[in-house]
């Protein structure tokens, strides 16, 4: 059995321990926001944050998780109040939105840190994929959210 | 291009309106059908179908006949339906149509959501849809004061009757209205007129889409559902032999495996399951015709096509022989491009539940009409048996016009008996994909004593196949066949050949390479001419055939700043080009230090008639660009031994954000019917990227992407 703390819910699971946790969330908690988009750790759709700090999923074992608190998407705000989430309804970042939950987590993670980011600064954080070429709407949100709220 | 238009507009008076009143648990609700197709089934007041639906609680619900991939359609679909109607904009609920004929798009007769023909193709259509039901609400109300109908006005679904006052709502008249006859020929506002069309207005999907509430295929979730994992024979054609999966069936979860005629799936109890035991299944495939097929073969065929016979004429303007026999100078070019995967960022999926009398099937798909044919006859039931959900794309791209992982998942579930969600790895995704066909041109230039282009002479030849095409001039000569350009003597000329690779519909299609090829060949006609080549290309742009490519091409350069000096060590590329019923221009700016290109500014104009949603034209021009640009660079699909070398996102790189250039996008103010914004602008940019390069080093770039002649790429964004 693996215990872990996914939004502030306490989880008992049985699944094997080299399961990655998006798998884990997607098919056993049934948490599809958080989503698959390469399976190697390269295109961060399955970013969530592991005791606050952005990690990729698709490739994490769920073993590796054990008794740490895991925030997904749906775990960000209750209703869509976090200043990314709003950041990116008022720039209207998302085309098809697949890679966006990834996209947010990541930067919700580097606005903790880093509440001022520079251009270079998000240039190295931001590292998910997007196809539709949200790109630069999305360096305009976060310098948006970076506005709001994070000073 | 007008003519193109009218042809295909519906006329509303040929097509009866057909209504129904339905009780959907809140209450009478009002729908409309169109066409008289279904007029046989009109007195069905349980069917469903319609464009809109007006609650007592005020609710409008519209169902949308195009899927939502990221191009806006759930949101400028309604803006033309809500322009006419009326209605309160914040009471709109947005949902998917169901599979049913009134939703085939009016200008293609299928019910799929392709070759940006959206807005384009059911602009005309909505707008009546929304005015007829207008029309009967005030009626309705009007009837209900006894007044006259001219005498009443609409606001945001409020309905008002001047002289007295009174007032009523859409929800408390739209049980009345729905008794109504419908009107055959609803006036239409004028454009002066519009309160919605042409202002920016909030996507309705942005909400689900920041939250992770937004439900795409893979979100699927049906109780008592299995996974699979899929395993495809690497080599196109191929068919599979034999299987031992003894290892697997010890794996845990393991439920069964199936065999498919190019390959196996195996099914478990989750897809992280299904895809470890699947590791364990041994395969021996048959390989097929194509197992000796490479990237060199590929290029041979296309290139030895320019002497073959056989060509299909798109153009023949004049006498092109005689007129390059006669020329002072002839220009000589060869382009070609490769292949292209689409890597939606979604990997293909599909849900199926398969009974015995009965297929329900969830996926996200361009190509709802053909999807559920395709359950159908992968189930073995008739197409109606079959219940098809729509659910949003996680990109399209043309990717999602085609049926096969819908086939795979019937198939799947009908083997287990159970539902099951069929999801492909992205290593499945990149390897068997229906490819972006590589293509190749050789073009002749005849330019005369005086210094006039007297003849162009383009045989394209491309890998893929007549079927791929409409009838008609072949359509892998658009781009080349039908540009502007006054050129007295023009032969365009085409070729299929299919190699056996899978190709179909990549973001632009035929526009994806021929631009590239015939704005590279114009630049290197310019040049020999010894002419700038945004005045070069306006001297061929003549009389009201070229008016719109002009418009395009003018507003690019004059934000670009064309005939103003630019820092040391900076070159423009300059391209334009129609691209489905749109004229679309592109001016970049960079510098090439050690073969390093710095892409300082990325200018895009388009002439795109009635812009609808000003704010996502823009994001489609920035994004088309970036698909374009990713190719431009980077993207080649290499085949050996007749399968994909490339796997995933680390051999086949995407533009990432920290690579993103500076654009900005320009709308020619148009009141034109309006053209398709998804994919022209993802045409221009690799010509004005190859001219560019062509200006700051000399060198031409006959082939792409530009990796593949030692260019490395960085965005230029000015530091903060």
């Amino acid at each position: 059995m693996i215990e872990l703390t996914v939004n502030g819910r306490k989880h008992s699971l049985d699944v094997e321990d080299d399961t990655p946790l998006l798998w884990v969330l997607r098919d056993e908690l049934h948490l599809t926001g958080t989503k698959f988009g390469c399976g190697i750790s390269l295109c961060g759709a399955c970013t969530v944050h592991l005791d606050g700090k952005p990690v990729r999923t698709c490739t994490l074992p769920v073993s590796a998780v054990q008794g740490k608190a895991v925030t997904t998407i749906e775990g960000l705000s209750k209703d869509r109040s976090h200043p990314v989430q709003q950041a990116w309804i008022a720039e209207e970042v998302p085309q098809c939105g697949y890679c966006q939950s990834g996209m947010i987590m990541a930067v919700a993670a580097l606005l903790q840190d880093n509440p001022a980011p520079s251009d270079a600064d998000i240039d190295s954080a931001v590292t998910n994929i997007c196809r539709c070429g949200t790109y630069n709407r999305i360096r305009r949100a976060v310098h948006r959210a970076a506005g709001k709220g994070q000073a | 291009m007008k003519q193109n238009s009218r042809r295909r507009t519906l006329n509303l008076n040929r097509r009866a309106f057909i209504k129904s009143a339905a009780v959907l648990g809140s209450g009478l609700v009002l729908g409309f059908r169109l066409p008289m197709a279904l007029a046989a089934k009109s007195q069905d007041v349980r069917n469903p179908h319609g464009f809109i639906r007006i609650a007592p609680d005020e609710t409008i619900q519209l169902l949308l006949p195009s899927v939502e991939m990221g191009q806006g359609s759930n949101t400028s679909l309604p803006m033309i339906i809500m322009e006419e109607l009326g209605g309160d904009w914040s009471r709109i609920k947005v949902e998917p149509a169901p599979v049913a004929d009134i939703y085939k798009n009016p200008w293609i007769h299928v019910q799929m959501t392709v070759g940006s023909f959206s807005v384009r193709g059911w602009y005309d259509e909505l707008r009546k849809v929304g005015a007829a039901a207008r029309e009967m609400l005030v009626q309705a109300a009007a009837g209900e004061w006894d007044v006259s109908p001219d005498e009443c006005t609409v606001n945001h679904g409020v309905i008002t009757h001047n002289p007295s006052g009174r007032s009523t709502s859409f929800g408390k008249v739209a049980g009345r209205a729905a008794d109504l006859p419908v009107p055959q020929d609803p006036p239409l506002k004028s454009a002066a007129d519009f309160q919605l069309i042409g202002k920016p207005v909030a996507r309705t999907d942005t909400p689900l889409k920041v939250d992770g509430s937004a439900r795409y295929g893979i979100d699927t979730i049906v109780p008592d559902m299995l996974y699979a994992a899929v395993r495809a024979c690497p080599t196109f054609g191929g068919t599979l032999k034999s299987h031992d999966d003894s290892a697997a069936r010890a794996m845990p979860g393991f439920r069964a495996t199936v065999p498919l005629h190019n390959g196996v799936a195996v099914v478990a109890t989750s897809w992280w399951r299904a895809k470890k035991a699947l590791e364990k299944v041994k395969t021996e495939f048959d390989r097929g015709k194509v197992a000796g097929l490479d990237n060199d073969k590929v290029s041979t065929s296309l290139r030895s096509g320019f002497d073959a016979d056989g060509f299909a004429v798109a153009r023949n303007d004049g006498d092109a022989k005689a007129a390059l026999a006669s020329a002072e100078r002839v220009v000589e070019a060869v382009y070609e491009v490769p292949y292209l995967a689409h890597t939606c960022m979604e990997p293909m999926n599909c849900t199926a539940d398969v009974r015995a009398d009965h297929c329900e099937v969830w996926v996200s798909t361009q190509a709802p009409g053909p999807s559920k044919e395709a359950a159908a006859r992968a189930a073995g039931l008739p197409s109606d048996k079959v219940t098809l959900h729509s659910e949003f794309l996680g990109g399209g791209f043309g990717r999602r016009g085609e049926v096969d992982f819908v086939e795979q998942a019937v198939a799947v579930s009908k083997a287990v008996g159970r539902p099951v969600k069929l999801l492909w790895s992205r290593e499945e995704d990149v390897q068997h994909d229906f490819y972006r066909p590589a293509a190749a041109i050789r073009f002749r230039g005849g330019i005369d004593k005086d210094g006039r282009v007297t003849a162009l002479d383009a045989r394209v030849v491309t890998a893929s196949a007549p079927g791929f095409h409409r009838p008609g001039p072949p359509a892998y000569t658009e781009g080349i066949y039908n540009t502007a350009y006054t050129i007295p003597n023009y032969y365009v000329t085409g070729l299929n050949r299919d190699l056996g690779i899978p190709f179909g519909f990549w973001r632009a299609v035929n526009y994806s390479h021929n631009p590239y090829m015939m704005e590279g060949f114009i630049d290197e006609l310019a040049h020999t001419l010894q002419q700038d080549p945004y005045h070069f290309r306006r001297s061929l742009l003549q009389g009201d055939k070229g008016r719109r490519h002009l418009g395009a091409l003018d507003l690019a350069a004059h934000k670009a700043g064309w005939d103003k000096p630019l820092p040391a060590g900076h070159y423009r590329g300059i391209a334009a080009t129609q691209a489905y019923g749109s004229w679309i221009a592109n001016v970049v700016e960079i510098s090439v230090k050690d073969n390093a290109i710095t892409l300082h500014r990325v200018v895009c104009a388009i002439d795109c008639g009635v812009a609808v949603n000003p704010d996502t034209i823009n994001a489609q021009l920035e994004g088309g660009m970036v698909y374009g640009l990713t190719a431009a660079l980077r993207g080649i699909i290499h085949i050996d031994n007749g399968a994909v070398v490339e796997s995933n996102f680390n051999d086949y790189p995407v533009l990432m954000l920290n690579e993103m250039p500076d654009v900005e996008t320009y709308v020619v103010p148009s009141g034109e019917h309006p053209g398709g914004v998804g994919e022209p602008g993802t045409a221009p940019i690799a010509p004005a990227l190859a001219n560019a390069v062509f200006a700051a080093t000399g060198k031409r770039i006959r082939t792409l992407p530009l990796n593949s002649h030692g260019f490395s790429y960085g965005a230029g964004r000015k530091q903060a």
